[in-house]
Order: structure tokens, then C-alpha cells, then sequence
């Protein structure tokens, strides 16, 4: 049986660290996503949820359909 | 959401949204929302009060099960749209957090679920969801949650990520591919990786297949009873799809097929295609039913 991942203890990291791991992290969101959203995946929250609306606004104003179909079990 | 918790029913925002929250950007629409299966008929009764743009929300196409307690806690997931311009907005509602291994409802962050549920749910057998499962556990080792290792599956990732955050030994257990860190045998890290991926996406393929073939019958029920209207009110349609369900959709699917039949083919699915050595890679996922 797996263990349950509940909330674990925090093990808070030093800043350096920090910083590393926040530099691995975006450079995989670049090599994931793409470097525009890598930079979005990086701003302040509500600049990055504002970019995502805008983001969004656009791809459908360019006659892109967002909505998933109904399945009646998510995948 | 708010006015849901307000209301004491626990829910959350899951998946895309949950996600743009968590900081990786998905350009979805739609609201994923976990709703506690007891408190089916409370959100139904809240959605269907619920204006948006000055519209009432209907029950999404013929196919959505009913949003209620006997199915819900089985699995299904139930759909409502409000028709608003230029797209529709879409809720997706469902009560057992796929591929869950623990209680989302201890697991809220606000009016969303937290990491590792979201993480876990994004375990699925489409290509896209993989790269927002390992963001979302850099995302919890950079909060210093050293359980973000469960949910990285990016080797370079990974690598990297052992020189700045500890790998606690303990989750070997779970995830039996953390065992082959350093990972510096790249070939046989990478495999895997891939026998793991692999394994969540047939897991997740079978489960699929297991509600789908109970769907058929039930979008042709709830068709002829609604004589085609697609924009019946919640509380009709409602009536309707209870009708149909018990008639054409079992309760928990999943428990009838059997979960270990359900693993055991999804193991066999991946030692056929790769080789049976990786097995020892796989996750044993027993826990990742939690709800069922």
C-alpha cells in the first residue's frame, strides 16, 4: 500500500538553495512549456493569472476552442 | 467556491485552474471542482441558483451523470454549463480525486486542493499532463514539502534537484524509481521513468474504458426522456438522469471491475511493451484509490 502523501513536515530551504532550485525549475518550464510561458509561470500572481486571461482572450479571439468535451469521467 | 465552503460543503478548484493558481499556466476554461459526494444535492441546489452573466446553468449535454451522492462517491464526474458568450463555461464536478492517495478534503488550500492532489490527478494518460505534474512538485520542494519528489518525472529535473532539496529515503517506498537516485545511469533512469509513465497512463486509459461502457446506453436513455431538450432546468434534467442512471450506470464501477485487476492489467499492459524487468520500477498504487 502506497503512503499517503499528506501534507508533510516542511523542511524550509536556505535561500541559496532556494534560488537554485527556482533557476532548475524555470528552465524547465522553458524546455516544457516554452519560454513565453515560462515567464508567465514566473510573474507575481495576479500578473500571471492576468496573462493567462489575456492569453486565453487571444487564442479564442483567433477561433481557438478551450472547452474539453463531456466525457462523464475525468480523465 | 467561496460561497460553497461558506455554505459547509467542502470543495476545491482542481486541475487548469488550480494550476494557473499554482503558477503553470493552462489555458483552460473549464473548473475542475472536487465536491464532497454527502454534499452532492447542497451543490447541486447552490449551481442551480447560480446566475452567471444572467443565465441559469443546465446539466451539460446528454451525457453528464447526475450530480449525486450513490454515483459520485463511485467515480463519475457530472457536468453543468452556463451558455454564455463568446464559449460556454464549463463545471466539471466529481467527488473522488482520480488517482487519489489520501483525503483531498484535508488538503485545501483556500478554495483550492493542494499540490500533491492536483499532482496526482495529472497522472493521466494524456502526454500534456505530465509536464504540470512535475511543475507542481518543484513547486512544493521550493515550499520546502520534500513529498514534491513523488511527482517529479523529469530526469534532468531531477538530477538537479538532489543538490539542492534531500531525497528522505522513506519515499522509496512509494515510488520505488527514487531509489535509483543519483540517477547518473541515465539509460536506465530514463527507462524508468518511462515504465512509470507509462504504467499512470494505461492505469488511467483501463479506468476510463471501465465508466465509457456503461455511458453508451445512458446518453441514449437520458436523450429519449428529454425529448431532445438539451436546456431542460437543473432540477428536471436532474429527475431524469437520476431515472436513467439507475437503470443504465453502476454505482462504483471501479470496485466491480476490481482495483487489483485494474493494476494487475495495467502492470502487465507495461512488462508486454517494455519488458518485464521494469516492473520492479512501478509504483504498487494500491493507495492510489483513496474514496472508492
Amino acid at each position: 500500500m502506497n503512503a499517503p502523501s499528506m501534507p508533510s513536515p516542511l523542511v524550509p530551504l536556505t535561500p541559496a538553495r532556494r534560488r537554485r532550485l527556482r533557476q532548475i525549475m524555470r528552465e524547465y518550464h522553458a524546455r516544457a512549456f516554452g519560454a513565453e510561458l515560462a515567464r508567465i509561470n514566473f510573474l507575481p500572481e495576479k500578473r500571471r493569472k492576468q496573462a493567462v486571461a489575456e492569453m486565453i482572450d487571444h487564442a479564442r479571439s483567433k477561433g481557438v476552442v478551450l472547452s474539453r468535451p463531456a466525457l462523464g469521467v475525468t480523465p | 467556491m467561496e460561497r460553497a465552503q461558506g455554505r459547509g460543503i467542502p470543495c476545491a478548484i482542481t486541475s487548469g485552474m488550480a494550476c494557473v493558481h499554482f503558477g503553470v499556466a493552462a489555458t483552460t476554461k473549464d473548473c475542475d471542482v472536487l465536491c464532497q459526494a454527502e454534499k452532492s444535492d447542497e451543490f447541486r441546489a447552490l449551481i442551480a441558483e447560480t446566475e452567471l452573466r444572467g443565465l441559469l446553468p443546465h446539466y451539460r449535454g446528454h451525457i453528464s451523470p447526475p450530480l449525486d451522492a450513490r454515483w459520485m462517491r463511485g467515480g463519475w464526474t457530472s457536468h453543468f454549463t452556463w451558455k454564455t458568450r463568446p464559449e460556454e463555461t464549463c463545471l466539471d464536478i466529481f467527488s473522488v480525486a482520480p488517482r487519489g492517495s489520501s483525503a483531498w478534503e484535508q488538503q485545501l488550500q483556500g478554495i483550492y486542493a493542494r499540490f500533491n492532489v492536483v499532482a496526482e490527478m495529472k497522472r493521466t494518460n494524456r502526454e500534456k499532463d505530465w509536464p504540470f505534474a512535475t511543475s507542481l512538485g518543484g513547486q512544493m520542494l521550493l515550499e520546502g514539502d520534500l513529498s514534491g519528489w513523488l511527482h517529479l518525472y523529469d530526469l534532468e529535473v531531477m538530477r538537479q534537484a538532489l543538490r539542492t532539496a534531500e531525497l528522505p529515503a522513506q519515499l522509496h517506498a512509494t515510488r520505488p524509481v527514487l531509489s535509483l537516485a543519483p540517477f547518473t545511469d541515465t539509460l536506465r533512469a530514463k527507462r524508468a521513468l518511462m515504465a512509470e509513465r507509462m504504467f499512470w497512463s494505461e492505469l488511467d486509459e483501463i479506468r476510463v474504458r471501465i465508466y465509457q461502457k456503461h455511458l453508451r446506453p445512458y446518453v441514449t436513455a437520458v436523450r429519449r426522456a428529454s425529448a431532445g431538450h438539451r436546456d431542460l432546468g437543473v432540477a428536471a434534467a436532474h429527475e431524469i438522469r437520476i431515472e436513467c442512471a439507475a437503470r443504465h450506470l453502476p454505482q462504483s464501477p471501479m470496485r466491480d471491475y476490481g482495483i487489483d485487476r485494474l493494476i494487475a492489467e495495467a502492470r502487465e499492459n507495461v512488462g508486454v511493451t517494455m519488458g518485464h524487468d521494469v516492473l520492479a520500477w512501478l509504483p504498487a498504487a494500491e493507495g492510489n484509490f483513496h474514496g472508492l
